[in-house]
């Protein structure tokens, strides 16, 4: 990439050739995604009317929409610092689960492929037509039509271990509550962060086998030790997926948050679209700070390999 | 990393037969047993797809639930040809409309997220960082919220009811381009800069040195796909009945109720089988790729 600064029709001829791989997607995205971002942020800056006879007229009301969503509507601050509080918990862990599960997947054994289909089955099942599926045979699982059995069944799944004994006994030790309620909050989803980490873990497996494998066969002919290669191999080579991995579960937990859920209530259940449009861009702007803030700090320690 | 580079040069000619690290036998085991644990809880949902498709009918509605079958049948699969044979629209129809979507999706966003992540990743050139940007931004909006202006779009565009609303949406979606570029971006330049000596275009570095490079990203990029576009009932866009996807048929035979337990069963067996097939023959086909073959220092 060492281009001469004197050779202009050069470089002006790279930027063309860079425009036109570039352009195909670009055209789609700035017709598809860019302008229903605009036509987002239009209408979270009126007050939209459906016409009966079809199409919709617009009203400029200013900051109007803000001023009623944090000034007056009941729950949203409220949903949205829970969304933001959850996602703060699960994405540093589902990183580092996917990461560890990856480096155990990436070995070799018999049956590896079967083993990662195994851990990437949460995100196929989670399409809407297996899930519906699913929830019938759940509900004839537990009896069908009547609903004594399902009873039965949630009495019965009620947890033996009694968490808040444990919370207790952790804070008379005198840990900061902060990290209680992190690590509780933590083994509470376990299932969750599992679930949600098996693209993540299909990421790092790709990234893991991007390793050229001379680079560890020079680190065994040096003697390094297992975790010595796992230390200075491995994780700086994976350290820019950890971003890529980062800004995945960022956008994957905020999909089915609560603040997108009461988004699309508000929006097609009350049909106050410019509110909707308010919930939604207020919340990408909160997450888009937290992934600045996060992405600056990794991309320190980020090692390139170029 | 100079320094492993100037013994790399050392030891060019050794070779380790094999390359696994030092690991005491205790560590394995228990790394072992880890997986094995989270394996079992994670596989029990299929284990419970595959045995309820087998199950007859009164094995279905049994009290307490058993996961394993008892006497396997095939009469859940005859029904479901029975209820695909009586639809309005042939069934291989909808097989067909599935295949269009899938495909064309899961390959021109594969494609057109490369073509854009190369440039991004390895030249320069103005409005580079707000382009990049403005990717980042747009995954972080939700596109739940979106689907009024995304209809006004596709309307606007004129390709309501058409195959083509599903899929160009999903090509130019930011997630691909955004993981391509991630991965272009740990490929040495010098692989670049040597072939453009030797005057290859900026098009065939791509195709035959970049793409190569990087097959387990693309790979990765189109499992993700193929699930998403797989997933994607259409019920949104398309109204033609002989235009809708398989999946929207299958929800339909599913959402007939208890009536039809058994049809439904071998319906989720169906929906979730394509996908794992899908995935083991895109894992097998990940081989290590050398990234520094063919560079000397």
């Amino acid at each position: 990439m060492r281009r001469k600064r004197t050779k202009m029709s050069l470089t002006t001829r790279r930027s063309i050739n860079g425009y036109l791989f570039i352009m195909p997607w670009l055209i789609g995205f700035v017709v598809f995604y860019l302008r229903s971002l605009i036509m987002s942020v239009q209408f979270s800056l009126s007050n939209l009317t459906v016409n009966p006879g079809g199409g919709y007229t617009l009203e400029f009301v200013g900051l109007q929409n803000f001023i009623y969503a944090f000034r007056v509507h009941g729950s949203f601050k409220q949903i949205l610092t829970t969304s933001v509080g959850n996602m703060l918990i699960d994405v540093p862990l589902i990183t580092f689960f996917s990461l560890f599960m990856a480096i155990l997947l990436n070995k070799k054994f018999p049956g590896r492929t079967l083993v990662r289909a195994i851990f990437f089955l949460p995100v196929i099942l989670n399409s809407g037509a297996i899930q519906d599926a699913m929830d019938l045979a759940r509900a004839m699982m537990s009896g069908g039509i009547s609903n004594a059995s399902a009873e039965i069944a949630e009495a019965a799944s009620g947890s033996g271990v009694s968490i808040d004994y444990y919370i207790q006994m952790f804070s008379v030790l005198g840990l900061p509550d902060v990290i209680i309620e992190y690590v509780s909050g933590a083994v509470g989803r376990i299932s969750e962060i599992i679930n949600a980490s098996g693209v993540q873990i299909v990421i790092f497996i790709a990234a893991l086998q991007s390793i050229p494998g001379s680079m560890y066969e020079v680190a065994k002919i040096e003697g390094a030790t297992g975790y010595e290669t796992f230390w200075k191999v491995t994780f700086p080579m994976v350290m820019p997926h950890i971003i890529t991995n980062v800004v995945y579960t960022v956008v994957d937990s905020f999909a089915d948050s609560e603040v997108v859920e009461l988004a699309y209530d508000v929006a097609f259940t009350q049909n106050n679209y410019g509110l909707s449009s308010v919930f939604s861009l207020v919340s990408t702007i909160v997450t888009c700070l937290i992934l600045v803030l996060v992405c600056r700090f990794i991309q320190k320690r980020t090692f390139y390999y170029n | 990393m100079a320094k492993t580079a100037s013994y790399k040069k050392k030891y060019r000619f050794f070779k380790p037969r094999e390359k696994k690290l030092n690991r005491s036998m205790a560590g394995n085991t228990l790394l072992f047993v880890i997986m094995a644990i989270c394996g079992f809880f994670m596989a029990l949902p299929l284990v419970m797809i595959v045995n309820n498709c087998l199950k007859p009918l009164d094995e279905l509605y049994q009290f307490p639930p058993k996961i394993l079958v008892r006497n396997p049948t095939l009469e859940n699969f005859t029904d479901l040809f029975t209820i695909m044979n009586d639809s309005w629209v042939p069934f291989s129809r909808y097989i067909l409309n599935t295949i269009i979507i899938t495909g064309f999706g899961t390959v021109g966003h594969v494609i057109l997220a490369s073509l854009a992540a190369y440039p991004l990743a390895k030249h320069e050139f103005p409005g580079k960082k707000l382009l990049f940007n403005m990717v980042v931004l747009s995954m972080m909006f939700s596109w739940t919220v979106t689907q009024i202006p995304n209809y006004m779009i596709i309307s606007w565009l004129g390709i309501n009811n058409n195959y083509l609303a599903l899929i160009l949406p999903a090509c130019s979606y930011g997630m691909g381009l955004y993981l391509m570029k991630q991965f272009m971006e740990q490929l040495p330049t010098s692989l670049m800069e040597s072939a453009r000596l030797d005057g290859a275009s900026e098009f065939q570095i791509f195709w035959k040195i970049v793409m190569p490079n990087v097959k387990p990203a693309w790979l990765t990029l189109a499992i993700f796909q193929f699930q998403q576009m797989w997933g994607n009932t259409g019920s949104m866009f398309l109204r033609d009945e002989q235009l809708k996807p398989m999946q929207f048929a299958l929800q339909q035979i599913s959402a007939g109720g208890t009536a039809r337990a058994g049809a439904a069963a071998a319906v989720t067996f169906v929906i979730a089988a394509v996908p794992i097939i899908f995935f083991l023959l895109c894992q097998s086909n990940v081989l290590e790729t050398m990234t520094t073959s063919g560079m000397k220092e």
